[in-house]
């Protein structure tokens, strides 16, 4: 049985959030550059960003009537209207809307390749990090609770969906603390437990956030994210590039080694430069064609691009999804 | 220091330099960690990339152009052990190869080496034969004796070729002044100016003293092409001949001037083992005489151990022969009826003494009445008998169908014969004695005395025999009077022949007797003997011959170890012929009996020592090794060759390309959903 229901928006209160900066916690194997200090660059950064409301599309039982329907098969009974039946022998459901938090999951790849910095202002994992406090930060100034899982690394600690202002610490503390590694790019089943937190715990509503630059993850990895988005779950990616991952700006020819699985590569990059672009391109276009297929998205980044700029791309990105599986429920309905 | 070896370092350094300083320039690929390595497409340096091979088979072709080209522009200075002729003025030549295959050709050329002169001389051979062009003829004689020619005049290089390897050595002795003289007649009628008889001999002929050797023809040169085949005196020593008699071999050693085999042991081996040895103790040539078991086996062979400085180690073997006696001619004449005024042996006998031929003429009183008291004789020559009693008949018959030959003369006292001693079963029908018809023969019904026929004329007969018609059927009338009665008839009868004369060898019936003709006749007739009778025991480069044998066949097993080979009779007027190549035993099947007859070496050809040339045989305009060789057209016409195959090769490799276009188009990324997977380049 469903109920409508209205929820607080996480991003109209995203909007207006300011905090003020956290001591930085630097991780010496890990060249943050410009985006150390974490609390106080994240807090900025989700200053940016613009918000608006949104509404739940989360049914559930609630408190405030909102009408009735015809009842169909499967309808929760507790729901079924019997004044209706009485008085004019229909079978009909009563329905009710609620308000209700939304969780943000915040999945961040800390495997090998994200350490790596090329002509951008800091590390891919920095750039990531920072995307990921800002929107938690935004996320639990409106009340929702943030959850976070890394990929690889060592030091983080998945942390459950709370909410609270000590949330956001735990977080900053968390992705701070988080030493970059790991091999990730030929071990599906890894990705797939990484991701099992999340599987387990993400509620009706969530939406999960992927920040990686998706490049050494294994084949199945953009399949295995993109089935969470099942049980009104909104799943969305982020495409995590340096600037010289995009334009390959190399002059001589090179002996070109990934930083996960073993793969070296002699090439003369101006020779190679359209074909490894086109190539970076279409691995893009899959995980988008894989995401949007389940009503997901992905927002393209390099680590010199406004942190601002994207993460309001992230969070437009979730809102236009929610409101696109609002207008679904109501045309199944009427 | 010469100037050369600074000059050739300067080189060096020219060369290895650049290549020295590419080894310190050279850098190591800059190794760079990028973590969507997997993302990029390969490429080869640049450096290796301009060196890379597009097409394997279009830059063999060009790698193969280039260097023939270079092979052309070199061709000027290129020279190799090659053997060409000189041509006056480019003219077509005709020669015609002299190439020895007699047993000093089996020495090597020089100590040590595997190559044997014969070898050298056929490789010399095959170059000029290469060297053929449009125009020119060749011939080749082979000069171990008798000399042969291997091969007509002829202008086909390819037959030339396959004559030459077709040659092996031989164990004959050799012939240089017949096979050059055979040359020069192949020479006479050549059309060409240039004539030449080249000589491929080393000139090892056992007459070293003797005078040098040249043409007569003042129009054809000869020519040595390879001085160095020329003998160089070395010491060998040979097994000349072994004759059996009963328990004992006779062992002929020849050695050369110089050498001795003194101290080098001397075996009889039967199939089954050794059966008798000695020692050498005589220096040079020496005859030794070996014992041997009684029941020895009729297969041996005498063998002298090796020794170094030997040249021919092949000759160090001979088979053994069994003796026989000595085949001869039995001449039955009356000496009352041919007394000389000058008196001696009736003509008969004075003449056949006159030839000076190996066969013994042994004088009989009568004709013999017992075939066995001819066994030991190849002819018989019977002057005008006075008949023959049937014993005595049935004896000559009998003889002669086993092989034997009869001269047969008729005259006075044959006509004369008493009844019941006739010539029936050797003459058909009855002979009379009759008054001269023509005083001169038929010379164009008289082949058989070839250029004597001009002394049979005016020949002052006094009576001739007469035969009846029946005694020509089935004979051969070998010569006729002018009138047309015969005057020579040959018989077959059985495996022998009977030649009958119609006039005697009694002077004083008709000068037959004193011309030159009689002794052809009793020349020729010693030969026939000598070929039916069948010597067993002849010199290599000789024939073995079968008279009036109805199948013969044979084999050969050479004593080097060759492989045993079966030997090709000739027949040949009635006379199965068998040439000796090579020294040894052969086994005969003549029907149905089985004969081991023997080839011995020459001994004049063990002499090593080699005869002189005339000088003109190595003259500069000739020709000669090491001259220039000139393949400019093999290298032009290989150049075009190459050309088509460029083409041919660009045509195949663009259509494969545009195939390969084609390919890449369908299976291009916007059409290919694979290509789309995620992180999978």
């Amino acid at each position: 049985m469903s109920s409508r229901t209205r929820g607080s928006s996480l991003l109209s209160r995203a909007a207006g959030a300011r905090g003020a900066p956290a001591p930085l916690a630097a991780i010496a194997s890990l060249d943050w550059g410009a985006f150390a200090p974490l609390r106080l660059k994240s807090r900025l950064v989700a200053e940016g960003i613009y918000a608006g409301l949104h509404r739940s599309v989360r049914k559930g039982a609630g408190v405030e009537f909102a009408g009735v329907r015809a009842y169909v098969p499967g309808d929760d009974l507790r729901f079924f209207d019997r004044r209706s039946l009485l008085k004019h022998d229909r079978w009909m459901v009563r329905e009710f809307e609620t308000e209700t938090d939304r969780a943000l999951w915040l999945v961040v790849d800390a495997t090998a390749s994200m350490s790596w910095r090329g002509s951008g202002p800091g590390a891919k994992y920095g750039f990531a990090a920072l995307l990921a406090a800002a929107l938690a930060r935004v996320a639990l100034s409106s009340g929702d609770p943030v959850g976070l899982v890394t990929i690889g690394g060592a030091g983080g600690r998945s942390l459950p969906a709370r909410a609270g202002r000590e949330s956001f610490e735990r977080i900053v503390w968390a992705l701070e603390s988080t030493e970059v590694g790991g091999d990730f790019a030929s071990d599906d089943r890894a990705f797939e437990r990484s991701l099992g937190p999340i599987a387990e715990r993400a509620r009706r509503g969530s939406m999960i956030a992927l920040f990686s630059d998706l490049v050494d993850l294994p084949a199945r990895a953009a399949r295995a994210f993109s089935s969470l988005a099942v049980g009104g779950r909104a799943v969305f990616a982020v495409e995590t590039l340096d600037p010289d991952e995009r334009s390959l700006p190399f002059k001589d020819h090179a002996r070109f080694s990934s930083l996960e699985g073993k793969d070296v590569v002699d090439a003369s990059p101006d020779e190679v430069r359209a074909g490894y672009q086109a190539r970076l391109r279409a691995n893009g276009d899959a995980w988008e064609r894989e995401l949007v297929g389940r009503g997901g998205g992905l927002v393209r980044a390099s680590t010199d691009d406004p942190p601002e700029r994207i993460a309001r791309e992230v969070v437009l990105g979730f809102a236009d999804r929610a409101r696109a599986a609002e207008s679904r429920s109501e045309g199944q309905k009427r | 220091m010469s100037f050369g070896a600074i000059f050739a370092l300067a080189i060096g350094l020219f060369v290895v330099a650049p290549i020295l300083a590419h080894w310190l320039r050279r850098r190591r690929t800059e190794d760079k960690p990028f973590p969507p390595a997997k993302l990029i497409p390969r490429s080869q340096p640049t450096a290796r990339r301009r060196s890379m091979l597009e097409d394997p088979s279009l830059f063999a072709v060009r790698a193969l152009s280039v260097l023939m080209l270079a092979l052309l522009g070199a061709t000027p200075f290129i020279s190799c052990s090659h053997v060409s002729a000189t041509r006056k003025g480019g003219a077509s030549v005709a020669m015609v190869l002299v190439l020895d295959d007699s047993l000093s050709m089996r020495a090597p050329m020089r100590d040590g080496e595997k190559e044997s002169r014969f070898d050298a001389a056929r490789r010399a051979a095959r170059d000029l034969a290469s060297a053929m062009r449009e125009g020119d003829t060749m011939a080749i004689v082979l000069a171990g004796a008798p000399p042969r020619i291997a091969l007509a005049t002829t202008t086909e290089r390819g037959v030339v070729l396959e004559t030459i390897d077709a040659n092996k050595p031989s164990d004959r002795a050799t012939d240089l002044e017949g096979a050059v003289a055979l040359a020069e007649g192949l020479l006479q009628e050549a059309p060409q100016i240039d004539k030449r008889v080249v000589l491929l001999s080393d000139r090892a002929d056992g007459h070293p003293d003797a005078e040098p050797i040249d043409v007569k023809d003042a129009e054809i040169a000869l020519w040595e092409p390879l001085a160095e085949l020329a003998a160089r005196s070395e010491a060998d020593c040979a097994v000349a001949s072994a004759t059996r008699v009963d328990q004992r071999v006779s062992v002929r050693i020849v050695c050369t001037q110089g050498g001795s085999a003194i101290g080098r042991a001397l075996s009889i081996r039967a199939p089954t083992g050794a059966v008798g040895s000695a020692a050498i103790e005589a220096p040079g040539s020496t005859d030794v005489t070996v014992e041997i078991p009684k029941d020895a086996s009729d297969r041996l062979v005498v063998e002298l151990a090796a020794a170094a400085g030997d040249a021919i180690p092949g000759d160090d073997r001979a088979a053994v022969s069994t003796a026989v006696p000595n085949a001869g001619i039995v001449v039955v004449a009356d000496p009352a009826k041919n007394r000389l005024v000058t008196g001696g042996a009736p003509p008969v006998e004075q003449a056949f003494a006159a030839l000076d031929l190996a066969s013994a003429a042994r004088p009989l009183p009568q004709p013999p009445e017992h075939a066995e008291d001819l066994k030991e004789s190849a002819g018989l020559i019977l002057d005008d008998p006075p008949g023959l009693t049937p014993e005595q008949r049935t004896a000559v018959i009998e003889w002669v169908q086993g092989g034997g030959v009869l001269l047969l003369s008729l005259g006075r006292g044959a006509g004369a014969a008493p009844l019941g001693a006739g010539f029936d079963g050797l003459i058909p029908g009855v002979v009379r004695y009759g008054p001269p018809g023509a005083d001169d023969v038929d010379p164009k019904r008289c082949a058989f005395f070839d250029a004597s026929i001009a002394s049979l004329v005016k020949l002052g007969t006094r009576g001739r025999a007469q035969l009846e018609h029946s005694a020509t059927e089935g004979a051969t009338v070998e010569c006729t009077f002018a009138d047309g009665a015969p005057l020579l008839v040959r018989r077959e009868l059985g495996r022998g022949a009977i030649l009958v004369t119609t006039l005697p060898f009694n002077v004083d019936e008709s000068d037959f007797a004193l011309r030159p003709a009689f002794l052809t006749l009793l020349d020729r007739f010693a030969e026939e003997a000598r070929s039916h009778g069948g010597t067993r025991r002849v010199e290599v480069g000789r024939d073995f011959t079968f008279g009036g044998a109805k199948s013969v066949s044979g084999s050969h097993t050479p004593l080097d170890g060759s492989p045993k080979f079966e030997l090709e009779p000739r027949p040949l007027n009635g006379i199965v012929h068998v040439t000796a190549e090579r020294a040894g035993a052969y086994d005969f099947k003549v029907g149905e009996q089985r004969e081991i007859r023997v080839a011995n070496l020459p001994e004049p050809e063990v002499d090593l020592r080699p005869r002189a040339i005339a000088e003109r045989a190595h003259a500069t305009e000739l020709g000669g090794k090491s001259p220039r060789v000139d393949i400019s057209p093999q290298i032009a016409l290989g150049l075009l060759g190459l050309l088509a195959a460029e083409t041919l090769v660009r045509i195949v490799l663009r259509a494969r390309r545009r195939k390969g276009d084609r390919s890449d188009d369908a299976a291009s990324p916007a059409n290919d959903d694979s290509a789309a997977s995620p992180a999978q380049p």
